[in-house]
């Protein structure tokens, strides 16, 4: 499905991705763990069309067809979905509105036909109960004055609307409480799917216990200098990422 | 440069113009406009050197061009359908229309009246002894050289008065077109509205063009609020690009008066509205709201004054813009507490998105206290169009153009979700979509 091939890219002249091979067949969940700052956030970035990066060498397929060419937009026609770290407040844009835009605009690309306003909402109402969101969160502005946790729900609620087949989580547990993690990994284990591959991005051992792997990398300073199963992810929350790295661990944040 | 040729064409023409002016048989009206043109001749047209039309310059445009006083005459057909078109439901509302500064009877459609309620076309109500009362009196030619202009050479506009206690259900659509073909032209059109005690109304005045050459619209709003009063007023500005328009409105609020002033403006080569306030007794509030949206080489300038000359009032100003192109809009709010002005509340705020990095924007609130009991505020900000929110649009598969369009309306949408008038809002609405469906 995911095919990334020494993929390099830089931003504002600082070079982060040095090089990364990956794989990701499809109904696989691999995740991505590594040091701050080690460009985890950066390959999740450039695979969804974020302006600002420049690709400095390698390619990425999703299903044979070429990903770096296509503008942002088009790669979520495509499948490709990225859960932000950061999810952005949108003051005035009703959060209805913006979700059936969204799938909209992907369902018509693909020459489905639009949904209405009925229809469409009682899918998102549907989508929403396993999240134990509140249907309030609807009418207000996306993301405007959400705690953290109501955030990370509305990545996921977006995700579970727009079906797409590679999911992108960019620490998508950072700032959960134990709640809200369980809630959130099973509401993301609910789109797991022979035709749905996960690429989970994160810091913490944490999240993996509850949305298991089927293989870890390890990211440094760019480039995966280790794959195993999902007891590495064990082994690094034990030891730290120094032992890989050969550096002093920093200071866990 | 000195512009006194074309000022001395603008007092020549008087002699010759002067005879065609409605209110021949009115000797205090006819001493009014000479008392104007005298005013005007003093003043000369607005320079830059002014602190006022700093960022306005009409001498390398306006006044280059020869205007002619003499207005064709035309009746065009489609009006009621056009402000259908705009998103209006006509028929809950008097709609008067005033095609080239001149009355059209045939076209407006006013409704039955109860007694104490006049809406007029003012040329025709000259005589009244309301009009004789206040004309002049509140936009005053002493201050402003173009409300000297117009009070010189105006033609007609909107008479509108209210004996106490009239609450007028229905709103009044006041439609000024331009429509001079092939001739330049300019039109000088004189509103006035005097509310008795505790009557209230909705007006809404309405500038657009079709079928023109280049023309100015001159227009000078006077408001009379008596006590308890409140009159909700609405200006929809889509002028032609090939037009000019100064507008004025001003008013005077004695006390517990409401004034609801909207400003709408897309339209026009140069656009100059100046809203001025004066909260004249106790109690009188003034909501000030408005939205200019510009592109291309559009200039919009937007001046307003609020005089707080009482204890207990309140003013609320809220001017958004969006630009785009290489246009220029310019907000100049200036808030006055006098002395006397003990618990005022004052706020104000400009807000402006800027979609090019060519469009300019000057925005300069000032406020000036002289009382010490008072909540005063004011605010400015201008900021470019939020690449995370597109980007964050974008990753859900919505396209860059509709991200843009989203974000520009869930800016601008702000004055036109406030506006609580059943009649206005879906046309407000469309108002702003229209622009976006046309921006770049
Ligand atoms: N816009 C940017 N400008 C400059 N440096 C950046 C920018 N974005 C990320 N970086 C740098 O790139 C490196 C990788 O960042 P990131 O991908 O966010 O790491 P991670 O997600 O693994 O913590 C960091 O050193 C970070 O400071
Ligand atoms: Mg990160």
């Amino acid at each position: 499905m995911l095919v990334i091939k020494g993929l390099k890219a830089k931003v504002e002249d600082k070079q982060i991705l040095n090089g990364i091979d990956l794989e990701i067949r499809s109904g696989e969940v691999h995740a991505i763990m590594g040091p701050n700052g080690s460009g985890k956030s950066t390959l999740a970035h450039v695979l969804s069309g974020r302006p600002g990066y420049e690709i400095t060498g390698g390619e990425v397929t999703l299903d044979g067809k070429d990903l770096l060419s296509l503008s942002p937009e088009d790669r979520a026609r495509a499948g490709v979905f990225l859960a932000f770290q950061y999810p952005v407040e949108i003051p005035g844009v009703n959060n209805t509105y913006f979700l059936k835009a969204a799938l909209n605009a992907v369902r018509k690309s693909k020459g489905e036909e639009e949904l209405d306003a009925m229809d469409f909402l009682e899918l998102v109402k549907a989508k929403l109960k396993p999240l134990k969101m509140d249907e309030a969160m609807l009418q207000r502005a996306v993301n405007e004055g959400f705690s953290g946790g109501e955030k990370k729900k509305n990545e996921i609620l977006q995700m579970a609307v727009l079906e797409p087949k590679l999911g992108i989580l960019d620490e998508t547990d950072s700032g959960l409480d134990i709640d809200a993690l369980k809630v959130v990994a099973d509401g993301v284990n609910a789109l797991r799917s022979k035709n749905r591959s996960f690429l989970v991005v994160t810091h913490y051992q944490r999240l993996l216990d509850y949305i298991v792997p089927d293989q870890v990398h390890v990211l440094a300073k760019g480039k995966i200098i280790k794959t195993g199963g999902k007891e590495l992810a064990l082994e690094l929350e034990e030891k730290g990422y120094g032992w890989l790295t050969g550096e002093k661990e920093e200071a866990k944040r | 440069m000195s512009n006194l040729m074309t000022q001395d064409l603008y007092l020549s023409a008087f002699t010759a113009r002067q005879a065609f002016l409605p209110g021949q048989d009115q000797a205090w009206l006819k001493d009014l406009r000479l008392k104007a043109l005298e005013h005007f001749k003093q003043a000369g047209f607005p320079t830059d050197k002014l602190e006022s039309w700093k960022y306005t310059n009409l001498a390398n445009n306006l006044l280059k061009m020869s205007l002619s006083f003499e207005l064709p005459k035309v009746t065009p057909s489609a009006v009621t359908a056009q402000l259908k078109k705009r998103g209006f439901e006509v028929e809950k509302a008097h709609v008067m229309v005033f095609v080239n500064g001149a009355y059209s009877a045939e076209l407006s459609s006013l409704k039955t009246l109860p007694k104490g309620v006049v809406i007029q076309n003012l040329a025709s109500a000259l005589a009244h002894e309301t009009v004789k009362t206040y004309l002049g009196q509140v936009a005053s030619a002493q201050k402003k050289a173009f409300t000297a202009l117009n009070m010189a050479y105006f033609t007609d506009g909107l008479f509108l008065n209210l004996a106490a206690g009239q609450l007028l259900e229905w709103p009044i659509h006041v439609v000024y077109l331009s429509a001079n073909a092939s001739q330049t032209t300019q039109s000088h059109l004189r509103n006035l509205i005097v509310l008795g005690n505790d009557s209230r109304a909705q007006v809404i005045e309405h500038y657009w063009g079709e079928n023109v050459s280049a023309y100015l619209t001159n227009a000078v709003t006077e408001v009379v609020l008596s006590q308890g009063s409140v009159l909700d007023h609405t200006k929809i500005g889509q002028e032609d690009l090939k037009g000019f328009h100064v507008g004025s409105i001003e008013a005077k609020q004695n006390e517990a008066s409401q004034f609801i002033s909207r400003t709408f403006s897309v339209g026009g080569a140069l656009t100059r509205n100046e809203i001025d306030t004066t909260l004249a007794q106790k109690k009188a509030e003034s909501v000030m709201d408005g939205l200019y949206l510009s592109k291309g080489q559009q200039h919009v300038d937007t001046r307003t004054f609020i005089d707080h000359l009482s204890p207990n009032c309140n003013s609320h100003e809220t001017f958004k813009g969006v630009l785009d192109g290489e246009s220029t809009a310019i907000f100049d709010g200036f808030i006055l507490v006098r002395e006397n002005a003990q618990k005022t509340d004052a706020r104000q705020s400009n807000k402006n998105l800027q979609l090019s990095n060519t469009a300019k924007v000057y925005s300069k609130p000032q406020l000036q206290i002289y009382a010490d009991d008072v909540k005063c505020s004011h605010g400015s900000a201008t900021g470019q169009m939020d690449e995370e929110a597109l980007f964050y649009f974008q990753s859900r598969g919505i396209s860059r153009a509709d991200a843009k369009k989203a974000l520009v309306y869930a800016f601008a949408g702000e004055m036109v979700e406030r506006v609580p008038s059943e009649y206005l809002k879906p046309a407000l609405t469309k108002f702003v979509q229209d622009w976006m469906g046309g921006a770049s």
